[in-house]
């Protein structure tokens, strides 16, 4: 058995899949265009409609989109991980819904403090979910023995019903169209339509990212015990930080970029798991492609099944998501 | 001689029995939870009748002195009891408020949403309700006059394909909720001489995205803010804003404007207002 | 709770660590292999004191085999195996053709070889024990130590395992220290006892010195007797009362 061929092989293959999709998605949606005539430089950039199309709406959707998905994935398959639980989600421990509240005041107050080109519901999206994480670490290391994630779990979930009332509370006392656009946001909206929000969420994944692609093994070990882990040498608390700052950073900026759209960081390494196993070495990258791609999917079904109406993208995971977790259920019992 | 004087007491008799009967049927104390229907009261000279409003009204200034009882989605109906009307105007959609107001016996004008004629209807319905039959028409007929001034300046002209904005998120194009070719805001386009880019489709708001706005390519954008117009450097990061769709016709021929005020999100009988002012944009 | 212990295991040894629950034996075991810091005194490992190495160094040296084994996600048995070799490997190096040698040859050596690409839910409960003796062998560490190796396991498989352990230390000459409560587990395989109760050590040295039923009596409250079988030298504990004080 040759450990490194196999995951360059796996990984490969996702690659693959997931960069064709990417080259598929801006070529389709709802009105149709000419690829030739988008890129056709001799047309001037404002007459060539088809070129805006493609450049303007949808390729920086289809890359919003990757991002997400594949933060969210990501951060799925490392929570999962550090709570040695298949059913933790990236919206388990409460950053989304810090997200959710930091968008839900920007939205009722109506805010507009832009910053560098990025609107205000992203910023206080952002900040929201970096105040979360920030109450959740403090409260699980308030222990003497470094982190403990039973203390996370609870956090998160308390953090979580607690910004759910807060959430609650707002929308009880912002007007109609406040709240129908606050809620239209909570379903994920990955049009962009302009490449600063995305360059913005960028240095924030690269840093979550570039932590992932140093834990694959220690999630291996992890998912073992705390005990065992440390016996076979892994610094356990320190890897449980490192573990939650990534995905909780990931989570956050993937939220503040589209929205918390649900399901992705649960189905995704689910299927995952079931194609290539459980060793993360291959689940983390093939779930960070495989993320992207999924999500891609969904947008594309989103902006094109009732055209010229969109469908929020979080109503298509969702769709998707239902029907996946019976099959689950069932499969287990 | 004496016939005829003795006709003029027994019509007098008469007309104070009918007014009474009719007084009867005129509903005196009023309680409104929709601000457009409070507003009309006020047109219609039965401003004296309302007794409270809902959270949101906020014109005529009358009415910030009046006692407040909810809204749409937390109607106060103890308040509204304790107020003794005899007449409550709720949402359609109110079900159980009006059946509680049903039980208490206290009559109640339902009502739904519509286009523009729908306006001058209820406009005629609340002066019946309230014994204000002339007034009411005459404020219907001073609208449809004015309406009629506006419909006939554009006529015969172009009318531009017009994409009317009824909110986004500040700085971005995105949560952006238009026009969709339905409803008392799209009738107001069609009279000032647009055209809803969105018409077939059919729906009161649409969920506009940039792909969308690309290829429906509309001559003038239309943004409706209720209170505040940007302007200066905020003006300008909007108009940067809308500029990145640059092959849209009303980006190219600079025919982005901002129109303010609840004339514009009210349908009552400020309307009219409303169109004169989307009218002067649309056809300069 | 461990109080004033002080120990030494020997190169070579198989010696058992032996007490009612609540005797301080895991803690004396998390304390031998670095989980747990002393808070006074301290542990050393050759001539180096524990608490001085990173966990990577400690788990070089030391292997640990935990009583369950509880697995949130599917592994195959030669995955799991594989694992042990983490101490080994840098950040981002992924096992090469001798890791997976060493990982083979410990699953060989623990009679599982032919379970390697099973998962590791499927396995009964003597494999799975089996297997994850095997991920601790494939760390190479001078010293094994096993948590109630054979508590959750049936009859035929505490067999299968203690066997194993006796054969590991007696041809493979891996040094063990294994935590039970077990007396007839003690008895069969330990060369050398420490004995434990409430916390402190009442009690070290060769089995057969050691294992009487004054200190049976002493631990467990129970009076036994303790017979040695004249050829094999094999002794067993058999309990007859309980002394109620």
């Amino acid at each position: 058995m040759n450990i490194r061929r196999r995951i360059a092989t796996v990984v490969g293959a996702f690659a693959i899949f997931t960069i064709a999709v990417l080259v598929f998605a801006p070529t389709v949606g709802s009105t149709s265009i000419s690829l030739r005539t988008a890129f056709d430089r001799s047309i001037a950039w404002d007459n060539n409609v088809d070129a805006q199309i493609f450049f303007v709406a949808r390729l920086p959707r289809v890359l919003s989109g990757a991002l997400v998905g594949a933060a969210l994935a990501a951060a799925g398959v490392v929570l999962q991980a550090l709570l040695r639980n298949p059913l933790a989600t990236p919206f388990t421990l409460g950053v989304s819904a810090g997200g959710a509240l930091g968008a839900m005041i920007a939205i009722s107050l109506g805010l507009d403090l832009g910053l560098l080109g990025v609107s205000s519901v992203p910023i206080a999206s952002f900040t929201g979910s970096l105040i979360a994480i920030a109450i959740v670490y403090a409260l699980a290391s308030s222990q003497k023995r470094g982190l403990s994630t039973n203390v996370l779990l609870l956090a998160g979930v308390t953090l979580n019903s607690f910004f759910s009332a807060l959430i609650l509370f707002v929308q009880y006392m912002s007007d109609f169209t406040q709240s129908f656009r606050a809620v239209r946001w909570m379903m994920g909206d990955l049009d962009v339509g302009n490449y600063v929000p995305i360059v913005a969420a960028l240095p924030f994944l690269v840093c979550a990212f570039a932590v992932f692609a140093a834990l694959p093994r220690t999630l291996n070990l992890l998912t073992m015990g705390e005990d065992v882990a440390a016996a076979r040498g892994v610094e356990v608390t320190r890897a449980q930080r490192w573990a939650f700052l990534s995905a909780s950073l990931a989570t956050g900026a993937a939220v503040s970029l589209g929205g918390p759209i649900g399901f992705i960081g649960i189905i995704v390494p689910h299927i995952v798991r079931l194609m290539v196993g459980s060793d993360h070495r291959i689940v983390l990258p093939a779930a960070v492609l495989f993320g992207a791609a999924f999500t891609v999917l969904c947008d594309l079904a989103a902006r094109t099944v009732m055209a010229p109406v969109e469908l929020p993208v979080g109503v298509i995971t969702a769709l998707i998501g239902g029907p996946f977790f019976l099959w689950l259920l069932v499969k287990r019992s | 001689m004496k016939k005829q004087l003795l006709r003029y007491p027994l019509l007098a008799g008469l007309i104070v029995v009918l007014a009474a009967a009719v007084h009867a049927q005129q509903a005196q104390r009023i309680v409104s939870l929709v601000p457009a229907l409070t507003e009309m009261l006020y047109a219609i000279g039965a401003g004296s009748q309302v007794v409270a409003v809902s959270s949101y009204d906020d014109y005529p200034p009358q009415v910030k002195s009046l006692p407040r009882v909810g809204a749409l989605l937390d109607p106060d109906t103890e308040r509204i009891l304790s107020l003794t009307p005899d007449l409550v105007i709720t949402y359609g959609s109110q079900v159980d408020l009006q059946a509680q107001m049903r039980r208490a016996s206290i009559a109640t004008f339902d009502y739904r949403h519509g286009g523009l004629d729908h306006i001058l209807t209820t406009i005629r319905a609340l002066g019946q309700r309230t014994g204000r039959n002339a007034e009411a028409q005459n404020v219907i007929s001073g609208l449809q006059i004015r309406i009629n001034a506006v419909k006939d300046r554009v006529m015969g002209k172009a009318r531009p394909r017009t994409l009317l904005v009824f909110s986004r998120e500040p700085r971005a194009l995105r949560n952006m909720y238009v026009s969709g070719g339905r409803g008392f805001l799209r009738d107001m386009l069609v009279v000032a001489g647009g055209v809803d880019v969105f018409e077939e489709v059919g729906r009161e708001s649409v969920q506009a995205t940039t792909e969308l706005i690309l290829a429906r390519a509309p001559e003038v954008i239309l943004e409706l803010r209720p209170e505040i117009i940007p302007a200066g450097a905020e003006l300008d990061e909007e108009m940067k804003v809308w500029a990145r769709l640059a092959t849209v016709p009303a980006v190219k021929n600079k025919r982005i404007y901002f129109i303010t005020g609840q004339q514009m999100t009210v349908p009552g009988p400020r309307v009219a207002d409303g169109i004169e002012r989307m009218a002067k944009v649309l056809h300069p | 709770m461990v109080d004033g212990v002080t120990l030494r295991l020997t190169d070579g040894t198989l010696a058992g660590i032996l007490g009612p629950n609540g005797s301080g034996k895991t803690t004396l075991l998390r304390l031998l292999s670095g989980t747990r810091r002393p808070s006074s005194g301290t542990v050393r490992l050759g001539a180096r004191r524990l608490d001085q190495l990173s966990r990577r160094d400690v788990a070089q040296q030391i292997a640990v085999v935990p009583q369950d084994t509880e697995l949130a996600f599917e592994y195959s048995a030669i995955e799991i195996v594989l694992m042990g070799r983490h101490p080994h490997l840098g950040l981002f190096t992924v096992e090469g053709p001798d890791d997976i040698r060493i990982a083979q040859e410990a699953l060989a050596a623990t009679g599982t070889a032919h379970l390697a690409d099973r998962p590791f839910h499927q396995l009964s409960g003597g494999e799975k024990q089996r297997v994850v003796i095997a991920a601790a062998l494939a760390q190479s560490a001078q010293l094994l130590l096993l948590d109630e190796p054979t508590a959750s396991l049936d009859l035929g498989y505490q067999l299968e395992v203690s066997s194993l352990l006796k054969r590991l230390n007696r041809d493979h000459g891996v040094t063990m220290a294994i935590s039970t409560h077990d007396l007839n587990l003690a008895a069969s395989i330990c060369r050398e006892l420490i004995l434990m109760r409430d916390g402190r050590v009442v009690a070290t040295g060769p089995t057969n010195e050691v294992l009487t039923p004054a200190n049976v009596r002493l631990l467990y409250d129970v009076e036994a007797d303790v017979h040695v079988h004249g050829e094999t030298g094999h002794m067993t504990v058999v309990p007859l009362r309980r002394i109620v004080s």
